[in-house]
């Protein structure tokens, strides 16, 4: 048991729903509690789906629970009869996992055919989000997949992208160019806008594509060992790592073309996958190597995320960007050993892996990274420090469904992931000229920004107990620590620290009385600010 | 009160598309500021609580969920000293409410003798029935303030006070506390107040007078152990509601007022809004239980009311709006599968429905209003009377000037799972 605030990963109905809700003629029916339908509102509100996506619950009641009834059989009949799916995913929820009822048996009374109905009961004190929707893919794509003939010309099946994806729309549009502009034909995407007879026609195309590490690449690996279709399962995120993706499709898809006759595909001149077809497809090669960059070759990166992004941006930041990576982890356990190994060479130290948003964002308060790439939860951390940070990864929120093409992978996504880390980072040249003559007249930021700090954040800790506060003693001690620990202050340390530019402010004086602390004085007057400055290189 | 014999109510099989107990957490921990809400719950009640309340942005919340994992199903007794002692040293809470969930309820956790073992003088720990198995989206704040009875004071015989049932915004307390005073009748507070040692005595000559229509238990348990009266009158929404429920709670108190004037100015107020409403198809679906005094005000301001759904339907507590929506069609428990193809047929102007439902209901064709809107703008009283109106208006004249929409075209791609 812990006191939890706030979690990354959904749960497994979450994870569930997520693939079932992608998918054309599939209606999942939860048995759970009246409560647990919120997760519709996750689909109708951050995707605003125009339809109501295929969920229903079948209410449980402690009336019923305490009487024998079950409504599962009826609610069966009911979504049979409103919707004719052609297959039923029934799911219970934790508390009615724990029934261990006989879901089979039950869903058996509703007189609808058992082959359109499939139990999918996990354990959701053991799994969550991720595990749970791969888990569910893999399983439709092994019931449903059938041998084929191949495909005439090269295809390509997408899998893995699954409603409420991580910029799922853009980043399936930036593949699917590629593909286009290679003369590759995608045969299916899935669970994504499937019907079960996509899934059907799987084994029909020459290859996989399975870009998330998280959801799609056991359906992949099933199918390469069932039908010997061979699976690209790399992200194409950054260029380097696209290019490196296009010519390992080519070569794999060309494989194949000799075997049966069919002409190479050849790897066109690179501006051909570019927007206007004219110009270099990714802009970062150039930008990366400006002037204008080279400011950022001291810039210290910390990455905290799921797998696939998380790996992605952290060699993007130092490979192709040459910024420095302090540290970097997941809230993906079961994926940990994969992105150690992916990221070897890469990491100062030890992967961190956790779930516990405040560890993370501890890290980030004892470091004080110039960028971080986090999710949602980092964004909000650092938004308390006032360090600068990007989302890259799940879990979505409503910022992640956005109406412009704003993906991840390919050329464009390599752009829009640059462009993301030029505005979010403290600025180049102009940081240069502040450094050095002061606050160059941008000191009105920093009182705009302590201004708007308080509503943003008006649940953090002060506002939460005004008793405790006006309770609390007001001896000699209070004046030397405040309430939350940090260090007095002389108003001679306070004007020199108004000297040190704003947004590097709060660190210097996390630094200044960190040093203080540990030299043994108890308030940081000039001369001990001075110290620190020579002590820090500050 | 006798309900009228003619008013059916029709009662379906369940209520699906809305939210469970727990989602009380996400006003009343903001309005009672001394307060900490602790779930006992899994991964779901958070997820949940992050998710639809939209409350991932605050990372250290007055509200937590102490998370059963796998290991903890095994145990007899969940053990929450350690977290109770973190709770404290971090927050500083009066007092910890203790919520039920799902999973603990089905396991059979001896909550009251937990929150009993876990309270001490200093800071009491209170046990709030909360779980979907039983309660509906607002009724849980109908269990937490059960659990605050013990700690309203008992009145004296003879105090004769108004204390009025409901959590509202402080700005909504001070509006409905300044016009009782005009009215001459005395106030002895709200019940939740803003702060844990600060709630109302309540005593035999307490009168109860309930500002939301979620309340009936607590009504009845004040009822029951404190000898007190509730006010039997329509809840202060709209100019119609409003005049009614001061008039009675006046009553009460033997003072005769007339607000006819004051009904009437109310109505001139909002004369534009009730033009626009009037003749217009209103469907409501049913999520807060707010749905009866909504659909009365509706009704009163000349709108068709369709269908009036709600999750509960208690016919005491609710016989004045019964009797006011008398010819309306009632509905408690609603299957949604039956009122969408309702909806279909009838083609409302206008629905008010969960968040799970508006969005797909506008991809249909139709225009909507978040039902949880209602409970989070101040539309209590003679105050409140132009924000009601506006927000059943305001997505009406909205649409009218938005250009024609074919979904044809604008649709496309949006959800492939439905094309």
């Amino acid at each position: 048991m812990r006191l939890a605030f706030w979690l990354y990963e959904g749960t497994a109905l979450h994870g569930i729903s997520r693939v079932t809700n992608s998918m054309k003629g599939v209606h999942t029916v939860y048995h759970a509690p009246q409560g647990d339908d919120y997760i519709t509102a996750t689909y109708t509100m951050l995707e605003r789906t125009p339809q109501f996506p295929g969920l229903s619950i079948s209410v449980v009641r402690g009336r019923d629970l305490a009487q024998g009834v079950s409504r599962l059989p009826t609610t069966l009949q009911q979504v049979d009869h409103h919707y004719h799916p052609e297959l039923i995913v029934i799911a219970p929820s934790c508390s009615t996992a724990l029934l261990q009822e006989d879901l089979r048996q039950l869903a058996a009374h509703s007189g609808v055919s058992s082959e359109r109905i499939m139990v999918y009961a996990l354990n959701p004190f053991r799994v969550s989000e991720n595990e749970a929707a791969d888990g569910l893919f893999t399983e439709l794509v092994k019931r449903y997949a059938v041998i084929q003939e191949k495909t005439a010309a090269p295809s390509v099946n997408i899998l893995g992208f699954t409603s409420l994806g991580f910029h799922l729309r853009a980043n399936l549009t930036s593949i699917t160019r590629m593909l286009q502009t290679l003369g590759i034909t995608v045969n299916v995407v899935a669970p994504w806008g499937s019907s079960i007879a996509d899934l059907g026609r799987l084994p029909a195309a020459w290859l996989n594509i399975a870009p998330y590490r998280e959801i799609g690449v056991n359906a992949a690996a099933w199918l390469e060992e069932t039908f010997s279709m061979p699976s690209l399962t790399e992200a194409p995120l950054g260029v380097e790592p696209t290019m490196a993706w296009l010519r390992s499709l080519i070569e794999k898809l060309n494989a194949i073309g000799t075997q049966r006759g069919v002409p190479p595909i050849v790897m066109p001149n690179l501006k051909a996958f570019s927007l206007d077809g004219l110009s270099a497809p990714s802009g970062v090669p150039w930008f990366a190597r400006t002037a204008d960059m080279e400011s950022f070759s001291n810039k210290k990166a910390f990455v905290f995320g799921d797998a696939t992004h998380m790996v992605g941006i952290v060699k993007f930041l130092r490979d192709e960007l040459g910024m420095q990576i302090i540290g970097a982890g997941t809230y993906l356990e079961q994926h940990a050993d994969w992105v150690r190994k992916e990221l070897e060479g890469y990491l100062p130290g030890a992967l961190m892996v956790t779930d516990r948003f405040q560890d993370v964002a501890k890290v980030i308060e004892d470091e004080m990274p110039d960028l971080v790439c986090g999710t949602q939860m980092e964004r909000h951390s650092c938004r308390k420090l006032d360090v600068p940070c990007m989302v890259v990864c799940p879990p979505t929120h409503i910022e992640n469904h956005l109406l412009g093409y704003y993906p991840f992978f390919g050329f464009a996504g390599a752009d829009v992931i640059a462009d993301r880390v030029y505005l979010s980072c403290k600025l180049g040249l102009e940081k240069h000229l502040i450094d050095f003559f002061g606050d160059a007249g941008l000191e009105y930021e920093e009182a705009a920004s302590s201004e708007e700090l308080p509503v943003a954040l008006s649940d953090g800790d002060h506002e939460a107990s005004p008793a405790a506060a006006s309770a609390s003693p007001v001896s000699s001690e209070s004046t030397v620590l405040s309430d939350d620990g940090e260090m007095k202050w002389t108003d001679d340390a306070e004007t020199m620290l108004k000297k040190v530019p704003f947004f590097v402010r709060k660190k210097v004086r996390k630094n200044t009385d960190t040093f203080a602390r540990s030299i043994g004085e108890p308030v940081v007057t000039v001369e001990v600010f001075r110290k620190a400055k020579e002590s820090l290189g500050g | 009160m006798q309900v009228p014999g003619d008013i059916q109510i029709i009662k379906e099989d369940n209520v699906t598309h809305s939210f469970c107990g727990l989602a009380c957490v996400g006003w009343l921990y903001q309005k009672i500021k001394d307060s900490f809400f602790l779930i006992l719950g899994t991964h779901t009640c958070a997820h949940f609580l992050q998710n639809a309340l939209g409350m991932m942005i605050f990372a250290k919340p007055r509200f937590g969920i102490a998370l059963m994992e796998e290991g903890d199903l095994s145990k007899n007794e969940p053990t929450l000293q350690e977290i109770i002692a973190e709770i404290k040293a971090d927050h500083h809470p009066s007092v910890i409410f203790l919520l039920s969930s799902c999973t603990p309820e089905v396991m059979k956790v001896d909550f009251k003798g937990m929150a009993h073992h876990l309270s001490t003088p200093e800071v009491p720990v209170l046990f709030v029935p909360a779980s979907g198995l039983s309660y509906n989206f607002t009724q849980a704040e109908d269990s937490v303030l059960a659990a605050l009875v013990p700690f309203c004071p008992q009145a004296p015989v003879g105090e004769k006070k108004v204390v009025f049932l409901g959590s509202v915004n402080d700005s909504t307390a001070d509006d409905l506390r300044a016009e009782a005073e005009e009215l001459g009748i005395p106030v002895g507070g709200f019940l939740p107040e803003s702060r844990f040692d600060k709630m109302p005595p309540i005593g035999p000559d307490t009168v109860l007078a309930p500002i939301q229509p979620y309340l009936s238990k607590i009504a009845v348990k004040l009822a029951r152990e404190r000898g007190c009266t509730i006010l039997h009158s329509l809840f202060p929404f709209g100019p119609d509601g409003t005049r009614a429920f001061w008039e009675d709670l006046a009553l009460e108190f033997g003072i005769t007022v007339d607000l006819r004037d004051r009904e009437k100015a109310a109505w001139e107020k909002i004369r534009m809004q009730t033009d626009l409403l009037k003749g217009k198809k209103v469907f409501l679906t049913a999520d807060t239980m707010m749905e009866l005094p909504l659909a009365r005000f509706l009704h009163s301001a000349g709108a068709d009311v369709v269908e009036c759904s709600s999750a509960y339907i208690i016919k005491k507590f609710h016989a004045r709006e019964l009797q006011a929506l008398d010819g309306v069609r009632v509905v408690e428990q609603p299957n949604f599968h039956r009122q969408l193809e309702d909806v279909r047929r009838l083609q409302p102007d206008l629905i008010i429905t969960s968040l799970m439902t508006a969005n797909p209901f506008v991809g249909n064709g139709f225009v909507v209003k978040w039902s949880m809107e209602f409970m989070l703008m101040p539309i209590h009283s003679w105050s409140g009377v132009i924000s009601l109106a506006n927000l059943f208006v305001s997505p009406l004249q909205r649409r009218s000037k938005l250009p024609v929409f074919d979904e044809k075209v604008w649709l496309e791609g949006v959800m492939p799972s439905a094309e």
